[in-house]
């Protein structure tokens, strides 16, 4: 039948055949990137044997470090207050597992960034925001900058979390320009509903020539999916951390510049708040609806 | 009269009997409103549209959105009116204005896209309409707009309290006001015009790391030499004066910029009076280090007096000690030079350092080609594809 229709359609170009939507694939989702495909060429197969078995060294003395941590079982168990404990520090092995994205990456604006090392050895998240919308039909708004850490993964490429149960507050220590930018941090789920999900909360800067340490606590952090807030708040799982960045989207055309001498972590006993948002329930087939 | 009738009609024809040709049926019996115009006064009405009024202000824009609710009953094609008008509110600087917009979303009829029952409810009654209300109240995010509770009325009294862009109005209404005043260094809502008033506010901000810091307000006319009139806005803290006191005269003090600083849409050029950073001449101790404890039963001397040091103020820097900064009028060396001709009044070791000018070209004065240039990547990046 299909074949039949075929022919139909490649015989008959001219008549037009009756109108059908696409079917909507908003059921579930397929791709974990929707949509969004990285334009470089895959390197061959056989490159990517010699570069796995290249990587094999360095993946079994992860795992043989994880095996002893194991047996070992002495984690960390007490988190001084007011000690705070370094995730990301840059330097240059960092600054390139850093993943850079921006809206002329995907043909849909016309901003651009950079995220490298200062003359001081400090991460520098720069470049130029533009508001100006493509004039391609399709795209309606522009003018993002993101740069995102790399998944948390184990030995052999596994995937993992990190694991920030044990502390409470997020500690920036960072020069900025002004402008407000926004701290991601994923918390990518298992099923497709919670690919998406990032907890943000805004990072305001001073500008100047001084540096600020900003202490955000993690419960102010709200869910959102997509660039959209979500309606049913959860706080944030600090043991489900896939990945941390930062974003710059502030609407303001125009050069930016963000430097951050570290992401640190925690421990403050005086902080009790458990999530900043109300949870209560709201009536029926309003909120997530 | 006769039009209307004789258009039911065929819609209805169209409706029930030629269902694959819907669309084209559709295209043949066009609905909007100009084919009911008879007299001329309407159809000079209709052509004008906002991009055509010469005088762009809240005034006129309103007293279009008067002229088309006042044009007929039916208001027929409201949601392209107000697709169009949404599109023209930067030209006529009300894209901020919440008035402007209630007065928009006032133009749908109240009353008849209120679902009457849970079908209707579930199924989006009206949702051209009501995907209008919802573009409508996105752009009043995009722009940073606050609804009111008279919003909530008006969108009440149209789609009832089931309507999605109720939804929107309500998500809107809890976190718009949770970031609104959230800035610790809040900029006026719209920034002022003025760039002194501007620079004000940027030195105030920058300096406001130590409280003790004085912004003082100089003129260039004030120094005999200087070849340009305009303002100097500086800031210097007590702690900055002494250190500067404190500055060995041999190492050169270097005035550094422009650096830029953003309060909202507004960026403010400043410039900073710098020496290279302090080379830490204590070593801090490692409290973690158990390799080589100090037993002190087993000392016969006595313990090295351990060296105090002072705790380095903010101006003290991983990369440089700050002593002063400015924002000038004109962003130009000789304004620069007169910054630091006014300083020395008050520092006297200025003059013995040497003062080393290390200036990124003017900002401002660069025209970019890049735009153009942009779009025409862009361009072929689509044909390409």
């Amino acid at each position: 039948m299909s074949l039949l229709r075929n022919l139909l359609i490649k015989s008959l170009p001219q008549i037009r055949c009756i109108h059908a939507t696409k079917a909507l694939t908003t059921f579930y989702e397929k791709d974990a990137k929707s949509g969004y495909k990285d334009s470089r060429a895959s390197p061959s197969k056989t490159n990517l044997i010699r570069d796995g078995l290249k990587e094999l060294k360095q993946e079994v003395a992860l795992w043989t470090e994880e095996v002893k941590d194991h047996f070992d079982a002495d984690p960390v168990l007490i988190y001084r207050p007011g000690e705070t404990d370094i995730a990301w520090r840059f330097d240059q092995e960092t600054v390139n597992k850093w993943i850079v994205t921006s809206d002329s990456d995907n043909n849909e604006g016309f901003s651009k960034c950079k995220f490298d090392l200062t003359e001081h050895g400090k991460g520098h998240f720069h470049g130029n925001l533009s508001t100006r919308i493509p004039k391609d039909g399709r795209v309606q708004r522009a003018g993002y900058c993101n740069i995102k850490s790399l998944r948390a993964r184990k030995s052999f490429k596994r995937e993992s979390y990190y694991d920030w149960v044990n502390y409470n507050m997020l500690v920036l220590k960072v020069r900025g320009d002004g402008r407000s930018y926004i701290i991601n941090i994923a918390t990518k789920g298992y099923y497709d509903i919670m690919w998406n999900d990032v907890y943000n909360y805004i990072l305001f800067t001073r500008g100047g020539p001084y540096w600020q340490i900003a202490r955000i606590p993690f419960s102010k952090f709200f869910l959102s999916s997509k660039g959209r807030i979500q309606d049913k708040q959860y706080p944030l799982p600090l043991n489900r951390v896939t990945s941390f960045g930062f974003s710059v989207g502030d609407k303001i055309d125009g050069p930016f510049s963000l430097e951050i001498d570290y992401v640190g972590l925690e421990f403050d006993p005086n902080h009790t708040e458990e999530f900043a948002y109300e949870m209560y329930k709201t009536d029926k087939f309003v909120a997530g609806t | 009269m006769f039009h209307r009738r004789y258009l039911c009609q065929v819609l209805k024809y169209c409706k029930y009997k030629c269902n694959a040709s819907q669309n084209e049926a559709a295209r043949i019996v066009h609905t909007s409103s100009r084919f009911y115009c008879d007299n001329k006064e309407n159809k000079v009405q209709v052509q004008m549209n906002f991009e055509n009024i010469e005088k762009k202000t809240k005034n006129s824009y309103l007293d279009m959105i008067d002229i088309f609710i006042g044009r007929d009953v039916h208001r027929r094609g409201h949601v392209e009116f107000i697709y169009s008008a949404m599109k023209n509110m930067q030209s006529f600087n009300v894209h901020q204005d919440l008035t402007v917009y209630k007065a928009l979303i006032d133009v749908l009829p109240k009353g008849k896209f209120i679902p009457t029952n849970m079908f209707q409810a579930e199924f989006m009654h009206y949702p051209k309409q009501q995907q209008c209300a919802i573009d409508l109240l996105q752009q009043m995010e995009d722009n940073g707009v606050m609804p009111d509770y008279e919003m909530e009325d008006i969108l009440l009294n149209i789609f009832g309290k089931r309507g999605y862009p109720l939804r929107k109005f309500w998500r809107m209404m809890y976190w718009m006001p949770k970031f609104k005043n959230l800035s610790p260094w809040p900029v006026p809502n719209p920034p002022p015009n003025d760039s002194f008033e501007l620079a004000k506010l940027a030195i105030a901000r920058i300096s406001s790391i130590d409280i003790q810091s004085q912004m003082t307000i100089y003129h260039t006319s004030d120094i005999a030499d200087s070849i340009e009139d305009t303002w100097i806005v500086s800031a210097q803290s007590p702690i900055q004066k002494v250190l500067l006191e404190e500055h060995n005269p041999k190492q050169p003090i270097y005035v550094e910029g422009s650096f830029r600083v953003w309060l909202r849409n507004e960026s403010v050029n400043y410039f900073i009076l710098r020496t290279a950073a302090k080379v830490l001449d204590y070593e801090i101790e490692d409290t973690d280090d158990v390799s080589n404890i100090k037993v002190p039963f087993f000392n016969i001397l006595p313990e090295e007096p351990k060296s105090l040091s002072t705790i380095p103020s903010v101006h003290e820097q991983e990369d440089g000690v700050i002593y002063a900064l400015c924002a000038t009028g004109t962003s130009s060396k000789d304004s620069l030079l007169s910054w630091v001709r006014h300083l020395e009044k008050v520092n006297p070791k200025l003059t013995e350092c040497p003062i080393v000018f290390t200036l990124k070209s003017a900002e401002k004065e660069l025209a970019t080609f890049q735009g153009n240039n942009d779009e025409d990547e862009t361009k072929t990046k689509i044909d390409e594809k």
